[in-house]
């Protein structure tokens, strides 16, 4: 029992081809060294001149450290809108994205032609900024919580349908051949099997969404689509930084309990 | 278990179908010849043994049957119906007469047992109903006698996923047996399963062959299961037909002409015959 074998382990040889690593590394290295480097176009890394220009900032700072929390009761109503926007954005573009994503991934859409079709369509949907899509709507829609609902919901289309398609097309799904061997359309296999096995995979872009429609209606106000961001940045555009720090934490506090919620939904959804 | 089957399962519908390839031959497009110059014919009732190691065409012979795969020439002729000519809804109308089981069982595993067996009656059902959610009493019975018939009557809504392996495949066999088959087909349906299992897994496909009369295909690389459960045995090996008759009498040295090699101990399923 305690005697070892004593000859020497014989292990096969490694594989030897360890450079595509080395270089694949070494690219991205010498890449990010140019990225700074401003005589070609890179970012102008001067750390002085932060040191220069302190004392400009200096004010703002000293002003968003001494939030104005009298301004609290104003900020309410704002922010129900902005949750109003978020949920309802994200309600909507939840249901929309159930047949978007059914037809962008390949295991439920075998035709290449309409799943290439939608891809393509999400794909410009992504490439709009938000920014833009809220400038555009503000101007159709006019000012107020329409445009940014409809810009939410746009976004949110295109993050469920792209991340979601894709996790569907890397997992497994036995049950495709057997649906196909019982003699199923496609329409039936994904509505009886592919849909119910992909629901988790849906709800946690569902609630990602959401948690991220706060965070960009913060921003959405600057343009005019509503919600707690006009009035921030109608306190910016005050100089009132004070009261733009209670808006900022008001806006952090929301945002962690939506994502609390949200990591507590997706842990029952299992 | 059969005297008192529904006048459905006596139906036409589920009269037992023959198959015949003749000729066949398959390449995947990455040039692979899965199956060379195949011809068998099998009778309507038969159950059958297809035997050979992993990557001797087993696999791709069954699907040609049911038109998962296409011959690439050659004709298979199913219950009189050239499969290789059908395609969209007249091959998911011939698809829903041949029930197929798997090695990995294939179901939905985060769905419940009642809704994989009603897969089975996808053929039998418009899309339209299917989409909105609209079962049939006559299909939900279909599908609890077929339940009942395997023993998972007290499983029905069960997740899949809470079952054992042994469990997984009978609702598989109930979600074939649902569409009321005239072909059985068995990819290797009890690779994954432990010994005893598998000879009830077995006992099964012998009883749906004994009681419903349906003709039964099973894919299959344990030679005593082999043996012990099918009349016939098809060898093959290296895409090639190299052993075809009686199951029973087959000998040691026609299991070694099948695999190419003398037989191992894991050739066995490993438990009393």
């Amino acid at each position: 029992m305690t005697e070892r074998a004593t000859a020497p382990l014989q292990l096969p040889e490694r594989s030897r081809r360890r450079w595509p690593a080395v270089g694949a590394t070494a690219a991205i290295g010498i890449f990010t060294v140019l990225t700074c480097l401003p005589a070609i176009g890179g970012v102008d890394v001067d750390f002085s001149a932060l040191v220069r220009n302190w004392s400009n900032g200096a004010t703002k700072v000293n002003q968003l450290l001494h939030p104005n929390f009298a301004f609290l009761p104003r900020t309410v109503s704002p922010m129900l809108e902005t949750l109003a926007m978020a949920v309802a954005g994200a309600a909507f573009a939840a249901i929309v994205s159930i047949p978007l994503t059914l037809w962008a991934a390949r295991p439920s859409n075998p035709n290449p032609v309409t799943r290439q079709l939608v891809r393509f369509i999400i794909n410009i949907n992504r490439a709009v900024p938000d920014l833009v899509y809220a400038t555009v709507l503000v101007a159709m829609l006019g000012v107020g919580t329409l445009p940014g609902f409809v810009t939410l919901f746009l976004f949110d289309l295109g993050v469920v349908v792209k991340l979601v398609s894709e996790a569907i097309d890397s997992s497994d799904h036995p049950y495709l051949e057997s649906g196909q061997a019982a003699g199923g359309t496609q329409a039936q296999i994904n509505k009886v099997t592919l849909l119910p096995q992909s629901w988790t995979l849906f709800a946690n872009q569902w609630l990602y969404s959401l948690e991220l429609n706060v965070r960009i209606s913060a921003i959405l106000g600057i343009v005019g689509a509503g919600g707690i961001g006009r009035l921030l940045d109608e306190r910016r555009g005050f100089y009132m930084y004070g009261d733009v720090s209670v808006i900022i934490l008001e806006i952090l506090v929301v945002i962690v309990l939506i994502e609390a919620c949200s990591t507590a939904l997706r842990r029952r959804l299992r | 278990m059969t005297e008192q089957s529904p006048p459905a399962q006596s139906s036409e519908s589920s009269a037992p179908w023959s198959i015949s390839l003749a000729d066949v031959s398959v390449t995947y497009p990455n040039g692979t010849r899965a199956l060379r110059n195949v011809s068998v014919d099998i009778g309507a009732g038969e159950i059958v043994s297809v035997v050979g190691l992993s990557g001797s065409g087993k696999s791709t012979l069954i699907r040609t049957i049911n038109g998962l795969v296409t011959a690439t020439s050659g004709t298979v002729t199913v219950g009189g119906h050239d499969v290789t000519s059908l395609r969209g809804r007249r091959l998911r109308e011939l698809r829903g007469h041949i029930g197929m089981i798997f090695q990995g069982f294939n179901l939905a595993d985060r769905v419940n047992v009642l809704n994989n067996v009603l897969v089975g009656r996808f053929a039998h059902t418009p899309t339209y109903r299917t989409l909105l959610g609209l079962t049939t009493a006559a299909d939900k019975d279909l599908a609890l006698q077929a339940l009942d018939s395997v023993g998972m009557l007290e499983k029905v809504w069960t997740r899949a996923s809470s079952l054992s392996g042994g469990q997984k495949q009978r609702v598989a066999i109930a979600r074939a047996l649902a569409q009321e088959p005239s072909i059985m087909l068995a990819d290797e349906p009890v690779a994954s399963l432990d010994p005893p299992t598998a000879h009830a897994v077995m006992g099964d496909l012998a009883r749906i062959n004994a009681d419903r009369g349906l003709t039964v295909l099973i894919n299959i690389h344990m030679m005593d299961l082999a043996r012990q459960y099918a009349n016939r045995m098809i060898g093959l090996r290296d895409g090639e037909v190299v052993y075809d008759g009686p199951a029973g009498t087959a000998t040691d040295a026609d299991f070694a002409q099948i695999y190419g090699r003398p037989v191992q101990t894991d050739d066995h399923s490993g438990s009393q015959r």
